[in-house]
């Protein structure tokens, strides 16, 4: 798959293989708000299928189809927030938890640790909870991660360190609201 | 990568939060599909633009075809509007090159037959290559006296010694000869 270019039919099939990753990144990107997710990842293969974005296989399919989404989550939210700008209304689609609110056969599914942690997420900032979610969620390097956030590694390390302490910090304050348990298991250290 | 202590909690709440994701991700195909649906096709924008590309070709071709016909129409409308001057569009020479004529160009603007009934577009281009023509002759007119132009002072200026001031000298020889040879010198 390196180093060669891909015609849209083999991409297509890459792009399905890649898909319930692609919609996990997405929501994360999206701040967890599902119809966003979906919009971002339509906007998404639309440029793919206009030659908007092209995978030139500098690097992996899945580090640039993810930092593909990024980009163009990002551009969405700005979109977005000009449009509630110009409206000056009241968002009608609040993003975060909200969303889970909005969902309340899927949200009562989720068990309360889970609602917990995805809870703490939302407070984490973007980059924190970026590099974890790729980290944890897509199973990738450190340096893959940073390749798909555009910063360097070093950067990258720091945002997934700080974002592990802030996680920790964020589930023990939710451990004290709701005298909920969360085992600290001491100090994980250095990440290879 | 290694994960020690908590970041294997913190993994098992991502996978968990992975597989709830899976269960509500919308179908790839349906998204593949919206994302054609939306995708604007080139062959129709190319299809448009040809379309308009063509329309305005031939509007600016039948314009062209109608203004030429009605030029020929009026040509035809007053045949008898000619000039002594070789070509009526020919702008006049510069007045120190051209011929000094003895009297201005004329033209000559033949009545048209009272039969011919020119419309009224007809009429104002002959109006106004008339007024063309008009000025033209008015110019080489004036050209004309320019270059013939005499001062009133200009006989004041001739004196009888005239010829001796106007011929060449001859070198090598006596004044003597020189009255010999100078017939027009006065003796």
């Amino acid at each position: 798959m390196k180093h060669k270019q891909i015609d849209i039919s083999e991409l297509q099939a890459e792009l399905e293989k890649l898909h319930g990753a692609s919609f996990g990144w997405a929501l994360s990107c999206c701040r967890r708000d599902r119809a966003e997710a979906e919009e971002v990842l339509q906007t998404v293969y639309l440029k793919i299928l206009e030659g908007k974005a092209r995978y030139r296989g500098e690097s992996s399919l899945k580090t640039w189809l993810f930092a593909v989404i990024r980009k163009t989550a990002i551009t969405e939210l700005r979109k977005r927030l000009l449009r509630a700008l110009k409206s000056i209304a009241i968002p009608n689609s609040t993003t975060g938890l909200n969303s889970f609110v909005a969902e309340p056969a899927a949200a009562f599914e989720r068990s309360e640790a889970q609602q917990q942690f995805q809870r703490a997420l939302e407070r984490l900032p973007a980059r924190q909870r970026q590099a974890l979610h790729l980290v944890f969620y897509e199973d990738l390097s450190l340096r893959e991660a940073a390749n798909v956030m555009g910063v360097s590694i070093g950067s990258a390390r720091q945002h997934y360190e700080r974002g592990k302490k802030h996680l920790r910090v964020s589930l023990n304050r939710e451990e004290l609201d709701y005298g909920i348990s969360w085992e600290r298991k001491g100090n994980p250290g250095a990440v290879s | 990568m290694e994960l020690v202590g908590n970041e294997k909690e913190i993994q098992a709440l991502f996978r968990e939060l992975k597989l709830a994701d899976e269960r509500v991700a919308p179908e790839f195909i349906s998204v593949w599909n919206r994302a054609q649906a939306t995708r604007p096709a080139p062959s129709r924008v190319f299809k448009i633009s040809l379309a308009v590309a063509t329309t305005l070709f031939v509007i600016v071709l039948s314009a062209l075809v109608l203004w030429s016909r009605t030029g020929q129409r009026s040509e035809r409308a007053h045949p008898g509007v000619a000039t002594e001057s070789t070509t009526p569009d020919s702008t006049p020479a510069p007045p120190a090159a051209m011929p000094l004529p003895t009297r201005p160009t004329q033209i000559v603007v033949a009545q048209p037959p009272n039969r011919v009934k020119s419309n009224r577009w007809d009429r104002k281009l002959a109006a106004r290559r008339q007024a063309d023509r008009d000025a033209r002759n008015a110019i080489i007119r004036e050209a004309v006296s320019i270059s013939s132009w005499q001062s009133p002072t200009a006989t004041l200026m001739q004196s009888p010694a005239d010829d001796v001031l106007t011929s060449l000298p001859q070198l090598d020889r006596s004044l003597t000869e020189l009255k010999t040879f100078l017939p027009n010198t006065p003796q």
